[in-house]
């Protein structure tokens, strides 16, 4: 990196350190900027040119001409000012997403004013990826601005920034804002995961209770994935037909000898894998890949054991397990 | 039209952006049409036709070997026509065809903004041409019309009406009027920083240095102003003694009258003017002539004061500027209406280039000065007798005053004489002197305005290119040059004004006027003094007037530093101003809110720290599990202040909950409870 990279990015970061990170933001003198465009530049040039033209063939029209526009342009300095200072900028909490997939943030604009505020873009700092919005007057808008999680983890939201350059274009006037919310990325999920793994015998205690079970109940049938191979009786049509009204072709047999026995246990050791991304990767994939299926899943990663169950919460409690390891 | 506007507010908002933009444009192209080449014009309304239906039938634009090809054609095309590139009339055939050219190219935003500045260009050059209340009214509406396009361009959300842009261009031009008025004011008027080029100076017709016979007849047909004339205490001399003094023209090649060359005229003797009665004091508004000579009422003694240039005479009592006068100009003058002037005696060959006549023409001319010369009645008669029988020749011999003469031949005097009998001033004067010279007497034609008319609505004298008139001056032994106005003779009435000839109104004067000849008279008189108005406030604002202002406001001795620190104090004030705004404007805030603050800093001060966002609740059930019982009074006033705010009837006004917040008792810093 050259010299003058590294001094704008220390200036940068200074700049950006001097900010409380804070979820709720009203934008005042203090903390929007304000600098003319290369346009605003041209029209500067294009006023003196035509001030040299009204000057050199003594035209008094042309000097109303002039600084009339001179005049327009200086409010419209104040009115793009206007469009941010005293807007509340108000970060949603963001929600969970996967590493690599496109993903959003919400933020909440509140405009006390009686006029609308126009032409307000927001979004990821450095990014490029702007959302547009009105904000009308006395009222709220939402916008949703993109962004692309590169990491799993949990991380501070990305500084945002926001800019108008309503009404003429000539000026630009943003702020930047280092939100306070915290969002969990999960791993990012395997595109094409082998199948799950084979199930671990029980033992112990657990073992009993579901031998007693499946004394108690006569027949307890488990499920698993469906096997090449299966025969077409166990597979669990009840579940194919749910499964294919939501857009997944997996299908699910009837597990009866095994289910009392066994246990999915998604674990790192079975990815066969030796990067700990990879294996974090698999894992996800696993876990949706169990959780559409509705078998009880249990997650063994990096010394976090999550017991086997299913359902939403659990599923959740599963990604943030491989979030955070 | 009901259709029509449907189909427009059923386009989608990019063909009506550029429809919109496209319309600007025209509105700021139109009043050049007659300035330009008609090439020029033909191809700007074509590409901008073109342009509109690609927009509406939503195709895609023209390749860039289109453009490049156009760009070409227009290039050439101007250069042929202007024989340059530079200057000022090729330089706003080029801006005009760039910026309708630009127009095939709207793609990004940075093309955008091309247009947006080639068009404030283009508004400037109209100014060129004109500047009259008409032109800067339009340009007003063109200008809102481009800025409203530009704020809809910065609109980026959905399809906004146009209106909604419109209003926040038409309030920056509103708020920015202030800007521009200080500015004008008080903005030092320079001299041209450069020369400007001479091409600067066409296009704006007058008298001429020469006077082709027919050409004062054009004149009559032209309805423009040459002049305002103000006089001092509103005491104008008659009607018929108002001859305003232009070219003096004495040589003449059969067709045309030009002024003497300064060789021929004699360097060495000066005008010798000889003035009587008291001289007759005014002010003179000139319109832009492209010419450099001032107009004074016959005949000014001293030089007229013309702020900003320099003033000289001609022995022939006509006054110089020293260079043309390309835009409006005022001074004063002082005129004397009785004068004789030029030399008592004839000295050597002095006069003998008021006599020359081109050889061989109108002869029968000749002979009618023979003639005369001949007459026993005229036999020792002098120049007096001889004018005053050519004038009763006028009167009598059945000759006709008329705006159209027909075109003459070569020998017009004699046409005139014998053939036509009827003729305008320019014919008759001509005609006049060309008799006086034949008959030996020194004589020359003068060019200039006679008459006017008085605007009973501000006083001031109007004088239009209509009355410009051509009259004689004869020298007499004796007494000098004399002024003879043989077309009195022959139309008593065009002398005075009682009894103009004008040409046909048009279709709608008419029929304003066959409706009410005073009601037309009335509205004209009120436009024309809205004009003079516009003209002596906005056009012939100068550094003089400046200086003028600023003596108004207190300065002794102004100058143009002084301009400066004005404009400077202005800006300070402006800004003190607009700190003190913010100031107010953050003092704003909402009084509910303010309120509850007020309540949180008193909770902090008793030890529980809430954040900024906990609403009234979520303070009351904070401070009830940390303060108990002691704070039930807070308590129920944080529940109240909820109330007043989102109960759909407040029970209890702000004020008054004001009120309690300072009763009530407020938990102390050492909690009842651990």
């Amino acid at each position: 990196m050259n010299p003058v990279g590294v001094l704008r990015s220390r200036i940068d970061g200074w700049f950006l350190s001097r900010r409380a990170p804070s979820d709720t933001l009203e934008l005042t003198q203090r903390n929007v900027y304000i600098l003319p465009t290369r346009a605003g530049w041209t029209l500067g040039a294009t006023l003196l040119v035509l001030l040299i033209a009204s000057i050199n063939y003594q035209l008094n029209l042309g000097y109303l001409l002039t600084f009339l526009l001179a005049g327009s342009v200086a409010v419209g300095m104040h009115v793009c000012h206007g469009t941010l200072r005293g807007l509340a900028m108000h970060m949603m909490q963001p929600e969970a997403h996967y590493a690599g997939a496109a993903a959003v943030f919400r933020v909440v604009l509140h405009n006390t004013r009686r006029r609308v505020r126009y032409g307000i873009g927001m979004a990821v700092r450095g990014s490029g990826q702007w959302a547009w919005t009105d904000v009308p007057a006395e009222g709220t808008s939402t916008v949703e601005i993109a962004f692309q999680p590169e990491r799993r983890g949990l991380h501070p939201v990305p500084p945002l920034t926001a800019e108008t350059r309503f009404p003429l274009g000539t000026f630009r006037v943003w702020t930047v804002w280092r939100p306070a919310a915290q969002m969990l990325v999960y791993p990012a999920p395997e595109a094409h995961p082998p199948p799950l793994p084979p199930g671990e015998p029980l033992s112990g205690p657990a073992a009993l209770t579901a031998s007693m079970r499946a004394h108690n109940a006569g027949e307890y049938d488990g499920v698993r994935a469906y096997r090449r191979g299966d025969p077409l009786k166990l597979v669990v049509w009840k579940k194919a037909a749910r499964a294919q009204a939501t857009g997944s072709e997996d299908l699910v047999s009837r597990d009866t000898q095994q289910a009392q026995r066994e246990e999915l246990w998604l674990d790192a050791q079975a990815t066969g894998l030796a990067d700990t991304e990879g294996r974090l990767s698999r894992l996800c994939a696993w876990v949706l890949m169990a959780d559409r299926l509705g078998v009880d899943y249990g997650l063994r990663v990096a010394g976090r054991v999550v017991k086997p169950s299913q359902g939403e919460a659990h599923r959740r409690a599963c990604l943030e397990a491989l979030a955070l390891c | 039209m009901n259709r029509v506007m449907r189909e427009l507010a059923s386009l989608p908002r990019d063909a009506r952006d550029t429809l919109f933009l496209l319309c600007v444009i025209g509105l700021i192209l139109l009043p050049q049409i007659e300035n330009l080449p008609w090439w020029c014009s033909a191809l700007t309304a074509m590409v901008l036709l073109w342009r509109a239906s690609l927009a509406v039938q939503a195709r895609p634009l023209p390749s860039r070997w289109w453009r490049l090809a156009l760009l070409a054609l227009i290039l050439g095309a101007t250069y042929a026509t202007h024989r340059t590139l530079l200057g000022r009339d090729a330089g706003v055939t080029l801006i005009v065809s760039l910026l309708a050219l630009k127009t095939l190219e709207l793609r990004a935003r940075r093309d955008a903004f091309v247009i947006f500045f080639l068009g404030f260009f283009a508004m400037l050059t109209n100014f060129f041409y004109s500047q009259s209340l008409l032109t800067a009214f339009t340009m007003l509406l063109a200008l809102l019309g481009l800025l409203t396009a530009l704020v809809n361009a910065h609109m980026p959300v959905g399809r906004p009406p146009l209106m909604q842009a419109a209003r926040t261009a038409g309030w920056m031009v509103l708020a920015g009027a202030p800007i521009m008025l200080a500015l004008f004011l008080l903005f030092p008027r320079f001299a041209p920083l450069w020369g400007t080029p001479s091409d600067a100076m066409v296009g704006r017709s007058g008298l001429s240095n020469s006077m082709r016979v027919g050409t004062i007849a054009e004149l009559a047909l032209d309805d423009r102003i040459a002049a305002r004339i103000k006089f001092e205490d509103g005491r104008a001399p008659p009607q018929s003694q108002l001859y305003f003094r232009g070219p003096v023209l004495a040589q003449f090649d059969g067709r045309e009258w030009t002024a003497l060359p300064s060789w021929a005229r004699g360097a060495q003797w000066s005008s010798n003017l000889r003035v009587s009665g008291s001289p007759v004091r005014y002010e003179v508004t000139l319109e832009a002539s492209n010419r450099p000579w001032l107009l004074t009422l016959d005949v000014a003694q001293r030089p007229p004061e013309v702020p900003g240039f320099e003033v000289s005479g001609t022995p022939d009592l006509q006054w110089f500027a020293s260079r043309p006068i390309n835009d409006l100009v005022r001074y004063s003058a002082e005129s004397y209406t009785q004068f004789q002037s030029g030399p008592l005696k004839r000295v050597g060959g002095q006069l003998q280039a008021y006599l020359a006549l081109p050889p061989g023409t109108n002869p029968r001319t000749a002979a009618l000065a023979a003639e005369m010369r001949a007459d026993p009645a005229l036999a020792q008669a002098d120049t007096q007798a001889f004018v005053q029988a050519a004038l009763r020749r006028l009167r009598t011999g059945g000759y006709t005053y008329t705006l159209e003469p027909g075109v003459y031949g070569n020998d017009t005097a004699d046409e005139f004489w014998f053939d036509r009998k009827e003729g305008f001033c320019e014919h008759i004067a001509s005609a006049f002197v060309v008799l006086m010279r034949n008959l030996g007497i020194p004589s020359r034609i003068v060019t200039g305005y006679q008459g006017g008319e008085l605007n009973s609505v501000d006083n001031f004298w109007i004088v239009r290119q209509s009355d410009a008139h051509a009259w004689a001056e004869v020298w007499q032994e004796g007494t000098g040059w004399t002024r003879v106005d043989p077309t009195g003779s022959v139309a008593p009435g065009r002398i005075g004004q009682f009894q103009r000839l004008s040409p046909q109104p048009g279709l709608f004067a008419g029929a304003i006027g066959s409706m009410s000849p005073t009601l037309a008279q009335n509205l004209r008189a009120v436009w024309e003094a809205v004009n003079n108005g516009w003209n002596q406030w906005v056009l012939n604002y100068t550094q003089s007037r400046q200086l003028n202002l600023l003596k108004n406001i207190g300065f002794e001795a102004p100058s143009i530093e002084d301009l400066g620190y004005v404009l400077l104090y202005l800006l300070v004030a402006a800004s003190l101003a607009g700190a003190g705004w913010t100031l107010w404007e953050r003092s704003r805030h909402d009084p509910w809110l303010r309120l509850l603050g007020q309540a949180r800093a008193r909770l902090a001060k008793a030890g529980l720290k809430l954040p900024e966002t906990t609403p009234p609740r979520q303070m009351a059930q904070e401070a009830d599990a940390r303060f108990g019982p002691a704070a039930r009074s807070v308590r129920d006033w944080l529940l109240k202040l909820e109330a007043q705010r989102y109960a759909p009837a407040s029970p209890q006004s702000l004020s008054a909950l004001r009120g309690e917040f300072r009763r009530i008792a407020w938990p102390s810093a050492n909690p009842a409870r651990g």
